[in-house]
């Protein structure tokens, strides 16, 4: 028989528990329903941004073609060794396997990660690391799982420094640039041009980089490639150099300081730029270590200047086609006007010596020009005086930046009475005018200017505006409207001739001859020391010999400046030079053909 | 002694199918958390468990609860023997000391606790045959399991023995006790708290407390779990990321997440819609085994159906809201859902001896 126990209490207090784990349910379902349903989208997000890592893909820059479309730099893949400390658990005995094995010491690689900005980003440990490196690292990918090879694009330039000046060069972004404007879409890390057409036309070298999504797990590794933006590059700079004139013109100094350059003379193309000594830009590719860096800043032979816009030099007798036009145009001389050297001048009480002590006798513009009679220039310059010869000089180009697109090109200088009043506060001596007459004293030019004066006599009159860049991509440059001429043609024919004369008629250039092409053209020295100094003759103390010409003389096609530091008279030392170019440019070989005394 | 036909037709199939299929989604889940790490077999593993858990949840239906419950001080004592017993001689793993292996198998006494504490404390209540209890009736029986919890907080663990605390007040409250005697138990529980938080709490136990109050104090350490918990359960959305599409989990975000966050899995390759179906069955299975509590014959079953309910109630309410982020990150794992023998076959165990009560109903 069973007896029925009173379970009341137990069963009223049973469905108390039962309601109550109902309502307990009914709450935690409504958390779930917060978290899932009213705030999933926020959680969502942070799931994504837990899985996934953004990685740019650095995008290369455009390249840089000659005119021929042959190639000035490139891109190579490099290869970096990162290492991302983020989830390092021991990076002591990280770093000690790693310097065994890509054979460095500790402390190198020690200090490459106490540089890192935060902890959480990657630090390239070897730039640039050899295929051995790599191999080694791959062999062992499980041992390092916190080592990855990067594949990154690096600057490379196959002519190494044959045209380093006008090429640039790029390095790792500097935070005073990081203000500037034309930075503005870079961030620190980032390479970009230094220097050169790297540095003026960076903006236009720019492509747009590119970005990898990878899926990490909870240790931060790479599980696979979610999606990936492929970089877009950079367009290809077509510039107006010519690769093989280049090399010549660099070739042509033979270990000798100085720069040369070369322009269309109807459109101011440059051809070829070269400033010797120069440096390799695949140096500063990988970032120039600092030694090298202090070598180079140190050198006094300024291996980082670019000597052709940046050189300002005395343009000795080149400066005479400047006087010659300015007399022509102010009608002071006629090409037939004869004037008298008897190998000097004695005016305002000093006597200004001719290059020839003999004297030239009577000569008209013509010879004046080709033996570079000092006497004929003193005396036109007298009459014209200074501030005519520095409103002609300017005309001409000078004292301003001839404007390429370069940076920091330099001005020159063209004294006036206006300038020495203005700057030293003392009048303008007569005396002064007789040295600035034949390119000695005061006045200074580039060689780019210089080059530009050539172009101006070869093309008729007009100022060439000289560039480096021929087309942006398949965007041509747009050329600027021609500018109005300078000069009479009557001006710009007598000055021809004698330039002419200079290298073909028992001239001061003869040295420049070529056998099928006339070339006109124009030596000059450029005094180191004033010429009556008593100081002993010396490398150091030797005038840089100019030499400036244009070429054939109908219809010209070329127009050049030399210098070569130091060489002595521009017939010796920089005509020469003129000639390689010149040869190479009309496809000729050879020596001039006969020997005439300067 | 086979089993009478008529107790069969007394059977609570509903909670055996619905234990059965959380069983089944726990296997599933199981194996989408871990298909892709070095144990990929563990889903198998656990089938297993869960086959020998049913033998196991066989063999407590099949004897009388009402002769096991004569048995209860017996039981009592030897759940007590085995806790000293591996307290003692048990493998110290990760600092702690929680099993033993027996023949090959992974014995955790403090699993078998809950069981015969569930039956201890039903028979000894249900002998005091009153109806309204003083804290005085309950002194006993309360230090008896807490005997049974210091044993298990010596491990330690505290999950575990926390589980213990809802046995003894649910079955004490249903036994008669009054509830002004509750109410002062709970205050003495916070006294008690405050103690050990100063004099019996280890550092590592106090920064989860304090990280589960502020997890951004140390998101890649003790705030982890729960801040990943919690993503991983939002970022299911409503329908879920797909079976084995969970980023948190698969990526291995989720700490623990076979065992003890096994329920976040759910929540993010599931959804909302997963949550709640899952939800929905666990109500199902403790609401029939709160009925079979009220439909048992006598007190004994009452108590012993209900004790045995406020644990698994307790477990998987706690779980849930750990991997929700509303309480502090504990060791406990999701009774029928997480990896984990000894888990499952505590729980069959207690689900065969409620089945057990409910069948037995009608019986002499």
């Amino acid at each position: 028989m069973r007896i029925y126990e009173d379970l009341r209490v137990v069963q009223a207090r049973l469905a108390l528990l039962q309601n109550a784990l109902v309502v307990v349910m009914l709450l935690l379902a409504g958390v779930f329903w917060h978290l899932q349903v009213l705030r999933g989208r926020y959680f969502k997000t942070l799931a994504e941004n837990n899985r996934s890592r953004l990685v740019p893909i650095a995008a290369p820059r455009g390249p840089l073609l000659d005119r021929q479309g042959r190639i000035l730099v490139a891109n190579r893949p490099s290869f970096n060794i990162v290492v991302r400390p983020e989830h390092v658990e021991d990076l002591d005995d990280l770093v000690r396997r790693l310097a065994v094995l890509l054979n460095v010491g500790e402390a190198q690689i020690r200090e490459r990660l106490a540089a890192r900005a935060s902890p959480f980003r990657p630090v390239v440990i070897r730039q640039d690391a050899s295929l051995a490196d790599v191999a080694a690292l791959e062999a062992r990918r499980l041992e390092f799982p916190d080592v990855s090879v990067d594949v990154v694009p690096l600057r490379s330039y196959p002519l190494a420094a044959a045209a380093a000046h006008s090429l640039g060069r790029v390095g790792e972004i500097q935070a005073a640039q990081l203000q500037l404007k034309e930075f503005a879409s870079q961030k620190p890390g980032d390479l970009v041009g230094q220097a050169g057409v790297e540095l003026q036309y960076n903006r236009a070298l720019l492509g747009r980089d590119g970005s990898l999504r990878l899926v990490v797990n909870s240790r931060g590794r790479e599980v696979r490639e979610l999606d990936r933006e492929a970089p877009e590059d950079g367009p290809s700079l077509t510039l107006t150099l010519d690769q093989q004139l280049q090399v010549v013109a660099e070739r042509a100094f033979g270990g000798r300081a100085g720069s040369a350059v070369a322009v269309d003379p109807a459109t101011g193309e440059i051809l070829a730029m070269t400033s010797v000594p120069a440096y390799d830009p695949n140096q500063f590719a990988t970032g120039i270590d600092a030694a090298a860096w202090q070598r180079l800043t140190s050198d006094p032979d300024t291996p980082l200047m670019n000597r052709v816009i940046q050189g300002q030099y005395a343009p000795g007798s080149v400066f005479k086609i400047v006087v010659a036009a300015a007399a022509l145009e102010e009608g002071l001389v006629t090409p037939r006007t004869a004037l008298f050297c008897p190998g000097h001048l004695a005016i305002y009480d000093t006597v200004f010596r001719c290059n020839r002590p003999e004297g030239h006798g009577w000569v008209s513009l013509r010879q004046a020009l080709a033996q570079s009679c000092n006497v004929y220039f003193y005396q036109v310059g007298a009459r014209l005086e200074i501030d005519r010869i520095a409103r002609w000089a300017k005309r001409l180009g000078l004292g301003a930046p001839a404007g390429v697109d370069l940076p920091h090109e330099q001005p020159g200088l063209v004294p006036s009475s206006d300038w020495k009043l203005r700057t030293q506060r003392v009048p303008w001596y007569a005396g002064e005018t007789i040295s600035v007459a034949i390119g000695q004293g005061q006045v200074t030019a580039t060689p780019l200017q210089l080059a530009r004066l050539a172009a101006l006599v070869a093309n008729g009159g007009h100022l060439v505006t000289p560039h480096l860049v021929k087309a942006i991509g398949s965007e041509p440059r747009r050329e600027a409207p021609p500018d109005e001429a300078r000069l009479r043609p009557e001006t710009v024919a007598a000055i021809r001739e004698g330039m002419c004369a200079v290298v073909n008629e028992h001239g001061t250039g003869w040295r420049a001859q070529l056998a099928s092409v006339e070339v006109c053209g124009k030596t000059g020295s450029s005094q180191v020391v004033a010429s009556r100094s008593k100081q002993p003759i010396s490398q150091a103390t030797m005038p840089h010999g100019w030499f400036i010409a244009f070429a054939p003389r109908e219809r010209p096609r070329i127009a050049l400046a030399v210098l070569v530091e130091h060489g002595g008279g521009g017939g010796q030392a920089a005509a020469p030079v003129a000639r390689e170019i010149l040869a190479h440019f009309f496809r000729e070989t050879g020596a001039p053909s006969a020997p005439v005394a300067d | 002694m086979p089993i009478d036909r008529r107790l069969l037709l007394n059977l609570d199939w509903v909670l055996l199918g619905a234990s059965l299929l959380l069983c089944a989604i726990g296997v599933a889940m199981i194996h989408s958390a871990t298909f892709s790490g070095t144990n990929s077999a563990l889903y198998l593993k656990q089938a297993a468990v869960v086959g020998l858990a049913l033998v196991a949840m066989l063999t407590a239906l099949a004897l009388d609860y009402r002769r096991l419950a004569d048995r209860a001080m017996l039981l009592y004592l030897g759940v007590a023997a085995l806790l000293v017993y591996v307290l003692v001689f048990g493998p110290r793993i990760a600092g702690t000391r929680r099993w033993f292996l027996l023949l090959g198998l992974q014995v955790q006494p403090s699993e078998l606790a809950k069981v015969a504490g569930a039956l201890f404390l039903a028979k000894v209540f249900a002998e005091m045959r009153k109806d309204s209890l003083s804290l005085r009736d309950v002194l006993q029986p309360g230090a008896a399991v807490a005997g049974l919890m210091a044993l298990i907080a010596a491990e330690p663990d505290l999950g575990t023995a926390f589980c213990l605390v809802p046995l003894f007040l649910a079955v004490a409250l249903l036994a008669g006790l009054r509830l002004r005697a509750v109410v002062s138990l709970l205050v003495v529980g916070l006294l008690l708290f405050g103690l050990g938080w100063k004099y019996a709490l280890r550092d590592y136990q106090k920064v989860r407390i304090y990280t589960f109050l502020d997890p951004n104090l140390d998101p890649k350490g003790a705030g982890y779990q729960k801040i990943q918990s919690q993503i991983a359960v939002g970022s299911g959305g409503l329908a879920g990321k797909g079976w084995k599409q969970g980023t948190q989990s698969q990526l291995g975000y989720l700490p623990a997440r076979h065992t003890d966050f096994i329920f976040s899995v759910l929540a993010e390759e599931t959804g909302f819609l997963g949550v709640l179906f899952v939800l929905a069955l666990y109500l199902l299975v403790l609401w029939r085994a709160l009925e079979a509590a009220q439909l048992a014959r006598d007190r004994l079953g009452a108590l012993l159906a209900a004790g045995l309910t406020a644990v698994l109630a307790f477990q998987v309410v706690y779980n849930v809201a750990m991997v929700a982020g509303l309480v502090p990150v504990k060791g406990l794992p999701l009774p029928l859902l997480s990896y984990g023998g000894a888990s499952l076959l505590s729980t069959w165990l207690s689900i065969g001896l409620i089945l057990n009560v409910r069948m037995r109903r009608f019986a002499n």
